[in-house]
């Protein structure tokens, strides 16, 4: 079933300010499918470390078509396909680093009772919830990406990870984005990987009974991934959805020497390949690592390479709150940009972006003092027209962000009843 | 095994000097920069001839090249003119009867010779003349009598073979492999153990009347600080519940950390005894206690990947890059030797374009980094898991591997294992699978990997080809990549089999699989013996393949990876940057294989660890030492600056002339990477001490963090230090405690710049207060007593770095369970004056490293 065809849009379309990189075409997902599916429904994360300075983010007002505060700015030519949440919050566990819990345990907000060995609050993540279902059907079930420049290796894992199959099973993202197109279109490779699955399975059964109960759990974590590799395998041969039939080729630029806006939209791209030609349903994309307090440049928005982290600690003093903003303003042009290149890509009668959630997060409010109470929440898209968007809902204080994390995994087709701390459905989320 | 010859160990003279001390403690000083790799080591009573203390011309000859059988693969080579002799000696630790066999060589132009040991005759006309190059038949000498210490072998050349050829028209060689030592009256060596402090025992009512007098009111019922209330202990069982509490209580309680130093302090005799006290309730609870913390199976890491899969399939380098690797070059690192050269031509991976990655095999990149825990190393299980991304990258890498087009030519196996001979495959695939696995094979595995093999075989007609993917299945088999290790039947504290010893010790000090010779141990079932683990530690410390411990340990000990991303202030440090005007080029990060060189000193020549506080030498290029000499212009001129050589650079050993310098605490690498931008950070420098050096990391910082100024100018322009500005940070009791223990540490390195360099004053003229105290009793008030202050309490270093180095060796942290096996470790390394063989030795020995905990009993 080779249904993929090639247009003229120039890429410039897409990668507008950006130096060259990928080429996007327009895939006409309904035609796929046929005209009498709809269009199924999809969810990304876009997460962003440290929490956003607090007064350019809130709104003086809610309810529908409410003002765009000053960070939120950029959403304003997708602004009737917005919903904003305020006053959800996220479990906090003392004894482990602020940081650290909100970048691994921001989609799972675990009860402070389900610690892991390492002290976090840790589970799986509503991505990967959400995929055990929604995952069914995709070659792959989710996809994690990261913009994670650093090259040196200063923080842990939970830093660094917001997708987490369960307790010290990370769902590890990619960084390089040749890594990211190679896997998602290189069919011939997946193929081969099925050659040795038998076999290595024949080992781990022998394993099976010599173990203990902790390395059993690891041992389990090998075989669903030897099951999942193998689904991956079955469906991406029936898929077919080949790099030469798309007309595209691998980012030519090395990610490490992209610009910052480059990197992101690369990614962002790709994710929106794999979204628009329904090889995943579920992504998450990483956008910094908590903390990790080494400069990082951003191009054309500040002289020198900056430390994020610090900058959040000294919000008091007022040049370091306006840049903060600036950064916050910048993550939130990335975020709208993808936004409106999901816009563009029709399918049936909307769009991609009608079809998503799409949601922009991070696990702290303020990174001042590490506060995760009224967590920043947008979600763009309205998952096929289920969500009343162009919209600001105020929830009572103490909301449990979770609440919204159900709900978005019900308007998935999900059956979750709960979440970590989630005290039911987020008021008034579905039409 | 039928005798043990005790490990040769030459005695050290030491400079024994006593220190009177504020507590009347009166500490044995060492002279920790005398400790050496003695002349020759024995393993299971055989001497190496590469080892043995020679004369003359007599060298070292890497024998790979003329095929196996050689031990060691070396032999010790010499060469003269007929009537030329040279002498090799060797120690034995008692007088008494031995037998001694010898091990020759054969070789076309190697002659005849006369033996004497200790003067009398014992070969009269040795003929070494061989048309081929082989080991000779071991020659058995009978039984010789020898005193204690020294025993010296003369060889004299006296003629030549009539067949033989001369050696440069001149003269003849001789190779010898090995010595064998057995001694017919073997008495048990029992090894001293070196006493236990007498531990003062302290009764409840007397421990908790001191508690009341110094603790309730900050930990009591009223009033609750860091979640500890001591007064809600009312019996001594109740601080047994706790003890990790009691655990905290002792440390704080010995390192003078509580009470805070704003408080009334308590006597010196009280403070001992009710940290005596809580010591006591510790030792009660791990003597009752031994179930050690279970190890979770883990996967290997990327670095341990590369290493087991080059010693498998016995490639002659690396699968991929490892950026982990930091000193590019492996020539000069040779521990057999006992020496690092004087000076080293190494490359550095960090530093430069022109050391961009390139694939070794095309095709083959390596998986993600692994991450370091947040204290401890990147090999706990907890970390290290296998989602189908990985799983995807493991199979894909295993067939890049063997499919790469240097493949043939990379591996030794070529003609043997990858070339059909004609015999069942299953021959070859057991051993294979045996060493891969690290355990022995039954056989329904081997009848699984031979019909996959005659599966592919039949399809695609070729043998190797088949084979080649029978080493791709292997190296994603779980057995492959995980480290297993049997629970069936363990309970709170089994024995590690043999097989599952050899793993444990072939990661620790290799990041490898076991070769043949540890897993032939393994197999015969010899390992667990004692003697044997010993002898096998020594000769993996030996291997060069224990470079691991450098590259892997220490820079992760070190975390010397942040480094990399340091970002000195590019118009205050242009000096940083070698190019002007660009900020790509990072001179310092050259400063990166100072501390490395240093740990591969102490390890290489087995010198003290207590090294790493305080060494005499280092090992630095010359712009390096500019750097802490000139610091004003440590290039010279700016030509010299522009024309600085990114690809390598000569790093010399240094005697140092001031003792500001040497160990790892003043070196510009860490003392860079603990800086920010514009200004050093105490409290980063000071969390750097209490975690690397003392292994007391602190607890996560709080969620109130006022940031400092980010300038050092904008403090200077307030008209305060950087010291002052922090006092007024940590003025809120809430922090005070803690930076109280972290800042002092950091505090003491204020005198260098936060590059590194030494300063006098702060650039704005204000003096540098560095004065402090450790543990609560020792002033200093600079860099040299703050060190003098730790080398006179060098048991504090040794318990943290074998600490650091057994969470390594165990991969997972340590517990209090293991604070017996801690105790006996530092005593022995105290003992044995920090050498760093003992520390290694003394961990393979330990309990915990030894055993394995059952998993199924804990909820």
């Amino acid at each position: 079933m080779n249904f993929l065809k090639n247009t003229n849009i120039p890429r410039r379309t897409f990668l507008h300010g950006c130096g060259a990189a990928l080429a996007l075409p327009f895939l006409d997902v309904m035609q796929a499918h046929g005209a009498k599916t709809a269009a199924p429904k999809r969810v990304a994360f876009f997460y962003t470390p440290n929490g956003v300075a607090q007064e350019a983010w809130h709104p003086k007002e809610t309810g529908h078509n409410f003002a765009l505060s000053r960070t939120l700015q950029p959403l304003a030519p997708v602004r009737k396909k917005i919903s904003l949440f305020t006053n959800l919050d996220r479990v906090k566990v003392p004894g482990t680093d602020g940081h650290a819990q909100a970048g691994a345990c921001y989609l799972s907000t675990a009860a402070p009772d389900e610690l892991s060995p390492a002290g976090y609050p840790l589970k799986r993540t509503i991505d990967q919830v959400i995929a055990d279902t929604a995952g069914k059907v995709t070659p792959f079930r989710s996809l994690e990406l990261s913009c994670n420049s650093f090259t040196d290796n200063r923080e842990s894992v939970y830093f660094d990870n917001i997708s987490w199959y369960g307790h010290g099973h990370v769902a590890r993202s990619i960084k390089d984005p040749r890594k990211v197109f190679q896997r998602l279109f290189n069919v011939k490779e997946h193929q081969a990987n099925a050659s040795v699955l038998d076999l290595v399975r024949a080992d781990a059964k022998d394993l099976q009974g010599r173990l203990g109960r902790l390395d059993r759990h690891k041992l389990d974590e090998y075989m669903d991934s030897v099951r999942t590799v193998e689904q991956q395998v079955e469906r991406i041969t029936k898929h077919q959805v080949d790099a030469r039939d798309l007309g595209i080729e691998q980012p030519e630029k090395l990610w490490t020497t992209m610009r910052r806006d480059e990197y992101i939209q690369v990614m962002g791209d790709l994710m929106i390949l794999a979204l628009q030609t329904d090889l995943t349903r579920v992504s998450t994309m990483m956008v910094s690592p908590e903390r990790w307090d080494t400069p990082l440049r951003f191009e054309d928005v500040f002289e020198k390479p900056i430390r994020h982290h610090g900058w959040t600690h000294n919000q008091n003093n007022k040049q370091v709150l306006s840049d903060l903003e600036k950064l916050d303003l910048f993550h939130m042009r990335q975020f709208a940009r993808l936004c409106q290149k999901m816009d563009v890509i029709q399918e049936g009668e909307g769009t991609l972006l009608d079809n998503m959630m799409f949601t922009y997060g991070s696990g702290l409010s303020s990174g001042m003092l590490h506060e995760c109470t009224n967590l920043p929440t947008v979600i763009a898209g309205s998952a096929g027209g289920q969500l009343k968007t162009n919209r600001h809902d105020q929830h009572a204080k103490g909301t449990p962000i979770a609440n919204l994390w159900v709900s978005m995994a019900k308007a998935m087709g999900c059956p979750v009843q709960q979440l970590g701390d989630s005290s039911g459905v987020l008021k008034g989320f579905l039409v | 095994m039928d005798f043990w010859l005790k490990n040769i160990r030459s005695i050290q003279l030491l400079t024994l000097i006593t220190l009177g001390q504020a507590l009347g403690q009166a500490a044995e000083r060492f002279d920790y920069h005398s400790i050496r790799k003695p002349a020759s080591a024995a393993v299971e009573g055989v001497l190496e001839g590469e080892f043995l203390q020679a004369s003359g011309k007599a060298r070292p000859q890497d024998m790979k090249g003329f095929g196996a059988g050689w031990s060691g693969d070396a032999h010790l080579l010499w060469d003269g003119e007929v009537g030329d002799a040279n002498t090799v000696e060797f120690e034995v630790p008692k007088a008494g009867q031995y037998t001694l066999a010898m091990q020759w060589t054969l070789a076309p132009d190697y002659g005849q010779f006369e033996v004497r040991l200790n003067g009398s005759l014992v070969e009269t006309k040795l003929d070494l003349f061989s048309p081929d190059v082989q080991l000779a038949k071991l020659r058995e000498l009978g039984e010789v009598e020898l005193k204690e210490g020294t025993q010296r072998i003369e060889i004299k050349l006296i003629g030549g073979n009539a067949k033989a050829k001369k050696y440069r028209d001149k003269g003849y060689l001789y190779g010898l492999d090995y010595l064998r030592l057995k001694d017919l009256a073997p008495k048990p060596v029992r090894e001293k153990e070196p006493e236990r402090p007498e531990v003062v025992a302290v009764d409840f009512a007397e421990a908790r009347s001191l508690m009341k007098a110094h603790c309730f009111r900050c930990h009591g019922v009223k009033k609750v600080k860091g979640k500890v209330n001591l007064e809600a202990l009312a019996k001594r069982a109740d601080v047994l519940k706790k003890v990790e509490l009691a655990r905290h209580a002792a440390e704080a309680l010995a390192k003078a950390e509580m009470p805070p130093e704003d408080e009334p302090q308590p006597a010196s005799v009280e403070r001992a005894k009710l940290a005596a006290f809580f010591e006591g309730v510790v030792d009660e609870y791990v003597s009752a206690n031994t179930t050690l913390e279970p190890v979770v199976m883990r996967r290997l890491n990327r670095y341990e990947y590369n290493n087991a899969v080059r010693d498998l399939l016995e490639l002659r380098g690396d699968i991929y890059p490892l950026p982990e690797k930091v000193i590019r070059s492996s020539q000069y690192f040779d521990p057999a030797s006992g020496r690092m050269p004087k000076g080293v031509t190494v490359g550095n991976r960090t530093l430069g374009k022109f050391q961009v990655e390139r694939q070794i095999l095309t095709g083959v990149d390596p998986f993600a980094i692994d991450l370091q825990a947040e204290h401890g190393f990147n090999n706990q299980g907890e970390q290290l898991s296998i989602p189908p991304i990985l799983l995807e990258s493991l199979l894909k890498l295993g067939r890049a591997i063997v499919s790469a087009k240097e493949f043939d030519d990379y591996t030794e196996l070529r003609d043997t294992f990858f070339k059909d001979d004609g015999q069942p495959v299953a021959t070859r695939l057991g051993p294979f699978l045996e060493r891969a696995f690290r355990s022995p094979v039954d056989a329904e595995t081997l009848n699984r990997y031979a019909a996959y093999h005659a599966g592919v075989q039949k399809r695609t007609g070729s043998y190797k080809e088949a084979i080649k993917s029978v080493v791709a299945a292997v190296l994603a088999s779980p057995k492959f990549i995980y480290v297993v290790e049997t629970k069936q039947g363990a309970r709170a504290k089994t024995p590690a089999n043999d097989y599952e010893l050899a793993q444990r010790l072939a990661l620790f000090l290799w990041s490898s699989i076991p070769d043949e010779l540890l897993l032939g141990a393994a197999r015969e079932g010899r390992l667990r013996q004692p003697a044997v683990l010993e002898a096998q530690v020594r000769r993996m410390l030996n291997d060069r393949r224990s470079r691991a411990l450098a590259q892997n340990f220490a820079r992760q000990w070190l975390r010397l990876d942040q480094l990399i991303t340091a970002v000195p202030d590019f118009d205050r440090f242009q000096v940083y940057y070698s190019r002007i005007g660009c900020e790509q080029w990072k001179f310092g990060l050259q400063t990166m294989v100072e501390p490395l060189l240093l740990f591969e000193s102490v390890q290489v020549e087995d010198r003290s660890i207590m090294l790493f506080v305080d060494s005499n030498y280092a090992y630095r290029s010359d712009e390096l030492q500019a750097w802490y000499t000139k610091p004003e212009a440590p290039f010279g001129t700016r030509g010299n600056r522009s024309r600085f050589n990114t690809f390598t650079q000569v790093f010399r050993k240094r005697q140092l002339t001031t003792r500001r310098e040497g160990g790892l605490m003043t070196t510009a690498a860490v003392l860079t990477m603990t800086s920010t931008p514009l200004r050093t950070s105490p409290i980063k420098r000071g969390a750097w001490v209490a975690t690397v050096i003392f292994n007391d990391p602190p607890p996560p910082p709080p969620d109130v963090v006022p940031e400092i100024e980010a300038d050092d100018a904008a403090i200077e322009a307030k008209g305060l230090t950087i010291r002052e500005r922090l006092k007024q940070h940590a003025t809120d009791q809430t922090c005070a405690s803690c930076h109280a223990r972290i800042d002092p540490l950091g505090f003491v390195l204020e005198s260098f710049d936060p590059i590194g360099r030494w300063r006098d004053q702060y650039r704005g003229g204000r003096n540098i207060d560095v004065s402090g105290k450790l543990f609560g009793e020792a002033d200093f008030n600079d860099i040299e007593q703050f060190k003098d202050a730790i080398l006179a309490r060098p048991d504090k270093f040794m318990r943290a770095f074998s600490e650091h180095l057994l969470s390594y060796a165990l991969g997972r942290e340590l517990k209090v369970t293991d604070k017996p096996a801690i105790d006996r470790i530092t005593r022995r390394v105290l003992a044995d004056h920090g050498r760093f063989s003992t520390v290694v030795v003394e961990i393979a020995k330990s309990m915990p490293f030894r055993h394995k905990t059952g998993q199924n009993e804990r909820k």
